[in-house]
């Protein structure tokens, strides 16, 4: 067993951060956050590294590596709080790859593997992000039971401006006539998209922690930094903490896809359950840890609060989420495999 | 102990009540800052009008001279009707304890009966970009100068500022002295020239507080507030009322929050859902604990005349369960609850300010620690 990226994985994810540390600075962030307007060029330098694409079998025009990789490129994205539709467009892909047709998968794929069309996944009547410019919508009905595809014009999406404004999201509603069944499991096609969010979560919480410590290292009160008080200290060793059993859960969850299938809902479960507490406690203990400078719109540590809240809740939460593992840990007692 | 009511009690309730259902003026208005504060400016004022601004203020000053069970008896039915606060909550619950506790009977006389009528606004000048927890370590200096003292500093987060006509101000006196002891306590007239207020936005996206540029401002030695070199011991008397007296204060709006979250549950039929019950329950006792151990905090301040670090407690009590509580409205109330402009994710950003605002949760536990459990300090 090896619980860690491989050296071409690593590579992968180390690239990315240097990337986005130049293309997606706070400064950056902040402008189309205030601008309300994705970067364009970001996102066509994305595609043209492949990123769309990276969990897509080459068969359709991807690049054939895998949900892991995929994963390691979205903590990149939340670590930088990058704007761009990756995220929906890679969840859509991967849950068109799981729960589409031959001739579905043959239609879409191609074009979200190079970024030609973008998607996303979405439950009916819930936020999702990069909704109303999607090209293609896989929609999951509100009692989860099946999922369909639809063009980008056969839904209904009334966009929606959330507290979080370096990313934009509608809700997705569509004629119960509209679009194509998909033949899959539905829990399946969630199961990615749910993983992936939770990997941007754990970027989040790394950047949070990061700025924190950077920040109670530097700021004197009582005549002496106020990362040398013992609450504070504690404060961050939490924060650390939740951060590491976020990252566990994914990371265990992202090799389940690639490699344990029949694991992958469980371990998806179990990693939004985890990040999605992780993300929202951090990002608060980080804004709680800068003192009155964290609650200002001019300090940049709210944009993290804001995407952990929106991301939290997207895919559903920790609260369905844990109910979910309680039924399949049920499940496991009653029926032994 | 006896919780129940007089016959005394209950007129005073019914009189109330009349009062509210011929007075109350409906549900705030949705609009800017401004619109809001000039509601709730004319809400105080029927409300003084009526008698009802402070009703536990002695009566020369427009008070009732309420007992603590009436006082008690007040929050309930405001919170029960879902009134607005008024506008100068500050002037309210910071600026009168403290004048009454400290200031003159020039100064009782001057100052108590606008703050009831809103007719001038308070604000708090306590924190510096330099000076947060540590709040002894001010630099904003006062120099005597005749008369007067010019005043020299900058203060930050302060809030109402915009519409404030005093500050409640601790500057330095005596920069020889230890930090503690050369502090003194004015009360300055913001309208002046070297008084500048300039807005700082919140991460709610509006700005409810500033930054105050002070460059010679001038105060009259009149409105000092205490002695020279009392400015410590005065600016505690504002803290412990603010951190018990708004916190009793802002329970009442947490009742209404989480009244309004049940309706919501009930309405979407998500109460029926165990887990969220649950956690409702938990809020919903939580809430009551707050008030409940808010009401003891007002037996205290009957018994000993002012509150003590035992109101750390409320606050931190308060702070913790509405961020819990706001949390919570993202699972119950669905997308509107991280919807931009909807009130369910202003409380949601608002709330991140509970736990700092008054004393981080930190420094509340630091002095719960060493003032009420007498534990040694470092
Ligand atoms: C919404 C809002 C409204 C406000 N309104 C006003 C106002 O009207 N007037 C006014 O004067 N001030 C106001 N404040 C300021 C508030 O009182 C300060 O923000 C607060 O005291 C913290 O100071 P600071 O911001 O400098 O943080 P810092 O003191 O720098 O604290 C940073 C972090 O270090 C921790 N810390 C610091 N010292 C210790 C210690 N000894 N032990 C353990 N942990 C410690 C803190 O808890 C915090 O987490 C307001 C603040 C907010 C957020």
């Amino acid at each position: 067993m090896r619980f860690d990226f491989t050296d071409d994985q690593q590579e992968i994810k180390r690239t990315a951060k240097e990337m986005l540390a130049s293309r997606s600075t706070l400064e950056l962030v902040r402008s189309a956050a205030e601008s309300k307007a994705y970067d364009p060029d970001l996102w066509k330098e994305l595609c043209d590294l492949g990123w769309p694409g990276v969990a897509i079998s080459e068969e359709y025009g991807g690049g054939g590596l895998g949900v892991v990789e995929l994963a390691g490129l979205l903590e990149e994205g939340g670590y930088a709080l990058a704007g761009s539709p990756l995220l929906a467009t890679t969840a859509c892909g991967a849950a068109i790859q799981e729960a589409g047709s031959e001739q579905q998968r043959e239609t879409w794929l191609p074009r979200l593997a190079t970024g030609e069309a973008t998607g996303t996944l979405a439950i009916a009547g819930e936020l999702a992000p990069d909704a109303a410019e999607a090209d293609v919508i896989v929609l999951i009905e509100s009692d989860r039971s099946g999922a369909r595809l639809l063009a980008g014009d056969q839904a209904s999406v009334s966009a929606v401006e959330t507290i979080d404004p370096t990313r934009r999201y509608g809700i997705v509603t569509a004629e119960e006539s509209a679009g194509e069944e998909m033949p899959g499991d539905p829990e399946a096609a969630l199961a990615i998209g749910a993983l992936i969010t939770s990997a941007e979560l754990v970027g989040i919480c790394q950047r949070s922690l990061d700025v924190t410590l950077e920040y109670v290292k530097d700021r004197k009160q009582f005549g002496r930094p106020v990362g040398s008080f013992q609450a504070v200290q504690h404060k961050c060793a939490r924060m650390l903490f939740q951060t590491e059993a976020a990252r566990s859960a994914t990371y265990f969850a992202a090799w389940a896809a690639d490699a344990d299938r029949d694991r992958l809902i469980e371990g998806a479960s179990l990693a939004k359950a985890t990040a999605s507490e992780a993300g929202v406690e951090v990002t608060g203990s980080a804004i709680q840890a800068h003192g009155g400078i964290g609650f200002t719109w001019e300090a940049d540590i709210h944009w993290f609060f804001k995407r952990a809240q929106l991301d939290a809740a997207y895919l559903d939460g920790t609260k369905p989420h844990r109910r979910r593992l309680a039924a399949l840990a049920a499940r496991k007692v009653t029926s032994p495999a | 102990m006896d919780l129940t009511f007089s016959a005394e009690e209950n007129e005073f309730r019914d009189e109330l009540r009349q009062w509210l259902a011929e007075n109350h003026p409906g549900d705030e208005p949705r609009g800017d800052d401004d619109t809001t504060f000039e509601f709730r400016k004319d809400w105080q004022r029927s409300l003084y009008d009526g008698g009802w601004a402070a009703v536990q203020w002695p009566q020369e000053y427009g008070g009732r001279d309420a007992t603590l069970m009436q006082s008690a008896i007040f929050f309930e039915e405001v919170g029960r009707t879902r009134a607005p606060l008024p506008a100068n909550v500050l002037g309210l619950l910071l600026a009168g304890p403290t004048i009454m506790a400290w200031g003159t009977d020039e100064q009782k006389e001057r100052y108590l009966t606008p703050i009831l009528s809103a007719d001038e606004i308070w604000c708090q000048g306590f924190s510096e970009p330099e000076a947060g927890s540590d709040l002894a370590s001010v630099k904003t200096m006062a120099k005597r100068d005749g008369d007067d003292w010019v005043v020299t500093g900058q203060k930050v987060w302060t809030s109402g500022a915009q519409y404030a006509k005093w500050c409640l101000l601790v500057a330095r006196t005596d920069p020889e002295a230890p930090k503690h002891k050369g502090l003194s306590y004015f009360l300055l007239d913001m309208d002046q020239p070297g008084v500048q207020v300039r807005p700082l936005v919140q991460i709610t996206g509006e700005a409810e507080f500033n930054e105050l540029f002070i460059e010679e401002a001038r105060i009259p030695h009149e409105n000092m507030l205490g002695g020279e070199g009392d400015g410590w011991n005065v600016a505690l008397t504002t803290l412990m009322n603010e951190r018990s007296g708004l916190g009793f204060f802002l329970q009442i709006r947490l009742r209404q929050l989480l009244d309004q979250l049940v309706e919501e549950a009930v309405r979407n039929g998500k109460i029926k859902d165990p887990v969220i019950a649950e956690a409702i329950g938990e809020i919903e006792a939580r809430t009551e604990v707050t008030r409940l151990t808010a009401y003891r905090g007002l037996s205290t301040i009957e018994k000993y005349g002012q509150p003590g670090p035992e109101g750390s407690l409320t606050k931190w009590l308060w702070s913790e369960t509405n961020q819990m509580l706001v949390q919570l409205a993202a699972d119950v109330v669905g997308p509107e609850a991280l919807s931009a402009d909807s009130k369910w994710a202003y409380e949601l950003l608002r709330a991140r300010g509970n736990t700092l605002e008054g004393g981080t949760t930190e420094i509340l536990k630091n002095i719960i620690a060493e003032r009420v459990l007498g534990l040694p300090r470092k």
